[in-house]
């Protein structure tokens, strides 16, 4: 499941290092909503190009719980680029999850 | 089924009868027994203990036996090992892993935790429910194992939300009446490193693994077992050809069917110190002396006539090799190599410092149920104690020979013991085993000689002769020692007591035949007197009766004469008279 901006930035830059991350939440907690919303801000607002996140509800699909060795949630995969990174936790730790994706510190401005 | 009640032990009609705690049977030999039917049914247990302990094997053997055994399928959670190698190292133990999750009775969900994962924030484990979920509607499992929960602890370093979301797992496992072992690490101070069995109080099994000497021996406790008794012995457990196995020595049954047949000894002198018939089939014999005394030529002579009847025979030898026994009992006329050929005989020679004691017994086991011997030779059993604690030894022994005597396997086995007794875990043997023979070495005229007696041989009459045993060219062979006026003798000194003791009753013979014949000659002479006398008083006697007759007739002469003298005395009265 890719949101509209991801697929937007795929439409700009297909061939770059994309950013491509799965997000494994609890689709009915109000606190996997709250963190899955600051990943998104936070993407949006670091990053310079475009990202795709695939978001995982694990009570829908247990298979990739159980296929991607997920235990924490939330858990959040940076598949692409290499090396692959495991998050847990709610992201409130800005610096750590930007540090881990490769994003710049420095908000980037909306083009 | 793998659910069993807990017998009620009513011990009197008025006691009420006891509430049943329902059961699920690990199917793990010995653990069933000790905890009188297995692990409570519905409820999540303790396993513990210091790494290598044999938790991982525990924990899967508890879901192989309930899937192959009980129609239980089960699930594996594991956070140590990937799957591939957990499945290498328990198909060592024979678990067809691929097999049961092939046919949908085993479900391995082997979770690596990755210590490198970025802790961004807050989070919980939920997903860990969600896949263990997942894992038990996949295969309609009723038990699990989460091998091992340390894990979670060292890969999110938070040891109050761990604790917490193990809680709620708990809590869940329950409430899904799934049967479950956890596995943890052993604490400093407490009993698992970080608390678990506050949580897991319903049965709490600890695992032990001692290295004494170099020899490992692993122990096994049930610490707590609520609602239900169980038994708190440390328990000696292996990990063998059939994975773990408790060995619960004070819960052995005797109840082995017993044989009243009899086998031969293979040395006829010895057949016939224990009543002439040699010793019970599938009983516990034990042969015991100081070094070079013929124990394994003894035990070689068993296996020998064993091989006759046809039977197998499995000999474990820990100090020689296979050549070396062959060749030295050829020399004693015993062919050994015939009944290697013939696959009668089966030699399995090692060092007993190859492996722990308990993998010894293990292999034992292993190798005498593809063997199917119907005796089985540990020469000597005692090397093996080399290192091991008494207890130990004894414990693993009780139950290896209990082991051979329930399959009516006939075990016999020597013991080395030092000069001056026997060691401890041999004494304790001795309470085990039905024959008992004792060879000794006798010193005297600057000579060793080697006798064997009997010292215990139950239900036959047995002799309590010290017999002297001879190892020849011919073989083997009991002499009855010489029990003279200077003591019991043997060797040469025997042959020369014997001997003497041949020349004095010669000697003695002769005498007597001596006395014989003089006492014939004076009776010769005594009646040649009779004989005489005899005569001489048959001639008076004769010669007496003529005089007495002689007399007589004078007698009557005279008579005769008076009565003449009178009438012509009176011739002429006697006209006057007319």
């Amino acid at each position: 499941m890719s949101t509209p901006a991801a697929r937007a930035a795929e439409e700009r830059a297909p061939t770059a290092g994309r950013l491509h991350l799965t997000l494994f939440i609890n689709g009915a907690s109000p606190a996997s909503a709250r963190s899955m919303q600051r990943l998104r801000d936070l993407c949006d607002r670091h990053c310079p190009s475009a990202y795709e996140l695939e978001i995982v509800d694990i009570y829908q699909q247990p298979e990739l719980v159980v296929s991607r060795g997920v235990l924490a949630v939330p858990t959040l995969i940076k598949e692409l680029p290499l090396p692959v990174q495991v998050l847990i936790g709610d992201f409130t730790d800005e610096q750590r999850v930007l540090a881990t994706l490769g994003l710049p510190a420095a908000e980037t401005t909306e083009v | 089924m793998g659910r069993v009640l807990t017998k009620t032990h009513v011990k009197s009609p008025d006691e009420a009868p006891r509430v049943q705690l329902a059961k699920t049977a690990t199917g793990i030999h010995g653990f069933d027994e000790i905890t009188d039917g297995g692990l409570p049914t519905a409820r999540p247990s303790l396993v513990c203990g210091p790494p290598g302990t044999g938790k991982s094997i525990f924990a899967m053997q508890f879901l192989v036996n309930g899937a192959t055994r009980f129609a239980e399928p089960g699930v594996f959670l594991t956070f140590e090992e990937s799957a591939d190698e957990l499945v290498a190292n328990v198909r060592s133990l024979g678990f067809d892993i691929d097999g049961l999750t092939r046919d949908g009775r085993l479900l391995v969900d082997a979770l690596p935790l990755e210590p490198q994962s970025v802790q961004t924030g807050e989070f919980n484990l939920e997903a860990l429910i969600v896949r263990l979920a997942w894992a038990v509607e996949q295969i309609g499992a009723k038990r699990v194992a989460i091998d091992n929960v340390e894990a979670l602890f060292i890969a999110f370093d938070r040891p109050a939300l761990v604790r917490s979301e193990l809680r709620r797992l708990f809590r869940w496992l329950k409430d899904h009446d799934l049967t479950t072992v956890i596995t943890a690490e052993r604490g400093e101070d407490m009993l698992t490193r970080h608390g678990m069995e506050e949580y897991l109080s319903d049965c709490v099994v600890l695992l032990d693994h001692r290295v004494v000497h170099d020899v490992a021996t692993r122990r096994m406790r049930v610490l707590k077992y609520r609602g239900s008794t169980h038994g708190r012995n440390e328990y000696p457990f292996l990990i063998g050809a059939d994975g773990f196995e408790v060995l619960p020595i004070t819960s052995i049954g005797l109840k082995q069917p017993v044989s009243s047949e009899r086998v031969s000894t293979g040395v006829a002198g010895l057949d016939e110190m224990l009543g002439g018939e040699g010793v019970f089939r599938g009983s516990g014999v034990m042969i015991s002396g100081t070094s070079g005394t013929g124990k394994t030529t003894i035990a070689s002579c068993f296996a020998d006539a064993a091989c006759r009847r046809g039977e197998s025979v499995l000999y474990f030898s820990f100090e020689e090799s296979q050549a070396e026994i062959e060749r030295n009992m050829a020399s004693v006329g015993l062919d050994l190599a015939q009944w290697v050929e013939q696959g009668l005989l089966h030699f399995h020679c090692e060092r007993p410092t190859t492996r722990g004691l308990e993998d010894h017994l293990a292999l034992m086991q292993k190798l005498t149920q593809e063997f199917a011997p119907t005796l089985v030779v540990i020469d000597p059993v005692s090397s093996l104690a080399r290192g091991a604690t008494p207890f130990d030894v004894s414990s693993m022994l009780l139950r290896q020979i209990y082991y051979l005597k329930s399959t009516g396997i006939t075990a016999l086995m020597t013991v080395l013991n030092e000069e001056g007794g026997l060691e401890q875990p041999i004494q304790s043997i001795s309470s085990l085993v039905d024959t008992w023979l004792h060879v000794i070495t006798m010193e005297t005229f600057e000579e060793r000689n080697r006798a064997l007696y009997v010292r215990k041989a139950r239900g036959m009459a047995h002799s309590n002769q010290i017999r002297e045993f001879l190892l020849s060219d011919d073989g083997v062979s009991l002499v009855p020692v010489f029990v003279g006026a200077k003591g019991v003798l043997t060797g040469s000194a025997r042959l020369a007591a014997e001997s003497a003791e041949r020349a004095t009753s010669l000697e003695l013979t002769e005498e007597s035949e001596e006395l014989a014949r003089a006492l014939e000659r004076r009776r010769d002479t005594v009646e040649s007197h009779v004989a005489e006398i005899r005569t001489d008083f048959a001639a008076e006697e004769s010669l007496t009766q003529r005089l007495i007759e002689t007399s007589q007739l004078r007698q009557e002469a005279v008579r005769l004469d008076r009565l003449e003298q009178a009438r012509r005395r009176t011739a002429i009265p006697a006209e006057d008279e007319k």
